[in-house]
């Protein structure tokens, strides 16, 4: 009966049932994208550095995990010692730097004959390897994000003119390299690297060789690059979680004020309704019931919606931004966004709510 | 016999501010299991408010209200309602039927308030005898005065009340509605022997009750029976 009752009084009213589950599908959306595009973010940029083929990646002592901000403090010689290491295989160093002119690229400087050892080589779409001091390679993203870019093109990066060499697959490392000699000179680094890449011999070597190059460079940040992926999580990353919580918490708002509304307009408009259902000796407690059992359904289906619209939104986001990688959409956050909906919003209908279960019923019943 | 309703120097009192003013003042009544009462008076006198009381939809000032032997006035808002889940019926001169719902589920909306399960044959026995079983799959709006009417007559009575109170159900309904409806509440007081309580301004509905109480700025002043 409450059941059959609540999707009358749901169906009564559509634009209201409708604006209703709007705000909370926006709700919905709203913490499942900032979400899965801050996590898609991060998994990005350590999938793209993991693609470059290295078992093992070696940085400076104290270094962050983010590339960009490390600097370029190591002298390219360590390059022979690890080298000379058991179950080495390859050695490469790469140099970054961030670009912030016009857009925020890290930039790679790589010796592309150490770097085709560890990474087994670009698969081009077009053009060709790194030959001159001004060639740039850039991924077909950043190609086609940037108006398409295409071989022969010149690119204004790190205060510099290059001329793109090629066009290569997405996947290995940074989205625009260059040589490692070309941007030490640009940058003022000779000899200097960020990191060193170091493929094993073989893969179930790789805790070997890690254990030989800590004890190589004690002093220096020695990480399987397996490790490296996992260390990408939001909690890493300096006020991440607070912005997620903010974006939340804003969220959780939307969804109470609504709801709020909407509950306060309908327990108004239904006066003489409640009134008749205290007649007929309805407790407070089944008039809650049908208000909180409303709202439950308003959310779950606003819950629904906005799981449709998450969707939605990550394939606009994507046609809009496309160097943007894709939103992570996961079943985690898909059901804790929803159990924010519906929690908020049944905190939004508590006031109205407790209104309607202490209406005077005489008043109720003479309310026009 | 044991009366089914008894008042004893009921008042109520309406304070609006620093003004006190007395709806009901000192009203002693008695109603017997099966009687059909009609409460007359002009407007402004206490009927409503007096149904209102005795059907424990508000709460005494001073005095007792004995309904099936539980006084009212002793309850608090929650015991209240629960007595009235299971004994009282009421019938408005509004309807009150709730829109969204058809004709069936406004009449069982009651059985199932009252807790006790849904009860096909009470149902099926009440929608024949007030002559609606072909008109339940309609809404409020889809009916009309009369069956609205009649439609809340059922649903007063569904729960197997001990009496019903029904405050001028005849107030919005048209010559013809008005016979129908009187007649079958007169029906269900003679073949059911249900306890009726009915408020009215109208002398020739009134007659349809045994009895009928006049009342005068809050005191009934006279009981005629019939």
């Amino acid at each position: 009966m409450i059941g059959y009752m609540i999707s009358q009084n749901v169906l009564h009213r559509p634009v209201r049932t409708f604006i209703t589950m709007i705000a909370v599908a926006l709700e919905v959306t709203l913490v499942i994208i900032v979400i899965g595009v801050t996590s898609s973010l991060l998994v990005d940029s350590a999938k793209r550095t993991a693609g470059a083929g290295a078992d093992v990646m070696v940085r400076p002592p104290n270094s962050s995990m983010f590339l960009g901000f490390t600097g370029a403090p190591m002298d390219v010689a360590i390059d022979k010692k690890l080298q000379q290491l058991q179950y080495v295989q390859a050695v490469t160093p790469v140099l970054v730097q961030v670009n912030s002119v016009n857009s925020l690229e890290m930039v790679w400087g790589i010796d592309p004959a150490t770097f085709t050892q560890v990474s087994g080589g670009f698969v081009f779409y077009s053009g060709r390897g790194l030959q001159n001091a001004d060639d740039i390679l850039v991924d077909d993203i950043y190609a086609r994000s940037h108006n398409n870019v295409r071989v022969g093109q010149m690119l204004h990066v790190l205060g510099n003119d290059f001329h793109v060499a090629g066009i290569v697959e997405h996947g290995k490392g940074a989205r625009l390299m260059v040589l490692l000699s070309s941007l030490q000179d640009k940058m003022g680094a000779s000899n200097k690297a960020t990191l060193f890449f170091i493929k094993c011999d073989r893969s179930d070597h790789s805790l070997a060789a890690l254990s030989e190059t800590e004890q190589l460079l004690p002093s220096y940040t020695v990480t399987p690059m397996k490790e490296y992926v996992e260390m990408f999580t939001s909690s890493a990353v300096p006020g991440l979680s607070s912005l997620r919580a903010v974006m939340i918490v804003i969220a959780v708002s939307i969804g109470f004020l609504v709801i709020f509304l909407s509950m306060y307009t309908t327990v108004n408009e239904r006066t003489r309704e409640i009134g008749v259902l205290k007649s007929l000796g309805a407790s407070k407690l089944y008039i809650a019931r049908i208000i909180l059992s409303e709202t439950a359904l308003l959310c779950f289906c606003g819950f629904a919606l906005g799981v449709v619209l998450s969707f939605v939104s990550r394939v606009v986001i994507r046609l809009l931004f496309p160097s943007l990688p894709q939103a992570l959409i996961t079943v985690d956050w898909t059901v804790y966004s929803g159990i924010i909906a519906v929690l908020g919003g049944l905190l939004g209908a508590l006031y109205p709510t407790w209104l309607a279960s202490r209406k005077d019923p005489v008043e109720a019943l003479a309310y026009e | 016999m044991e009366p089914i309703l008894k008042t004893e120097d009921l008042w109520k009192v309406y304070r609006t501010g620093k003004m006190e003013v007395p709806a009901l003042q000192g009203v002693n009544i008695q109603i017997a299991p099966g009687e059909f009462v009609s409460i007359m008076g002009p407007s402004g006198c206490g009927k409503s408010t007096m149904l209102h009381v005795i059907g424990g939809l508000a709460r005494a000032t001073r005095g007792r209200v004995l309904l099936d032997g539980n006084d009212l006035a002793a309850m608090g808002d929650s015991q209240r309602t629960a007595l009235r889940r299971h004994k009282v019926g009421f019938v408005f001169q509004k309807f009150n039927l709730l829109p969204t719902l058809d004709a069936y589920h406004n009449i069982t909306l009651a059985q199932h308030i009252h807790g006790n399960g849904f009860d096909p044959h009470r149902l099926e026995m009440v929608t024949s005898l007030l002559g609606i079983a072909g008109r339940l799959k309609h809404k409020p709006s889809e009916l009309s005065g009369g069956e609205q009417q009649r439609v809340a007559i059922a649903r007063a009575l569904i729960g197997e009340p001990k009496i019903v109170l029904a405050d001028e159900p005849t107030g919005n309904l048209d010559t013809k509605s008005s016979d129908t409806v009187l007649g079958l509440l007169r029906q269900l007081n003679k073949e059911l022997g249900q306890t009726i309580v009915m408020i009215t301004h109208n002398p020739e509905a009134a007659a349809y009750g045994n009895r009928v109480l006049h009342m005068r700025d809050g005191q009934v002043v006279d009981s005629v029976s019939h």
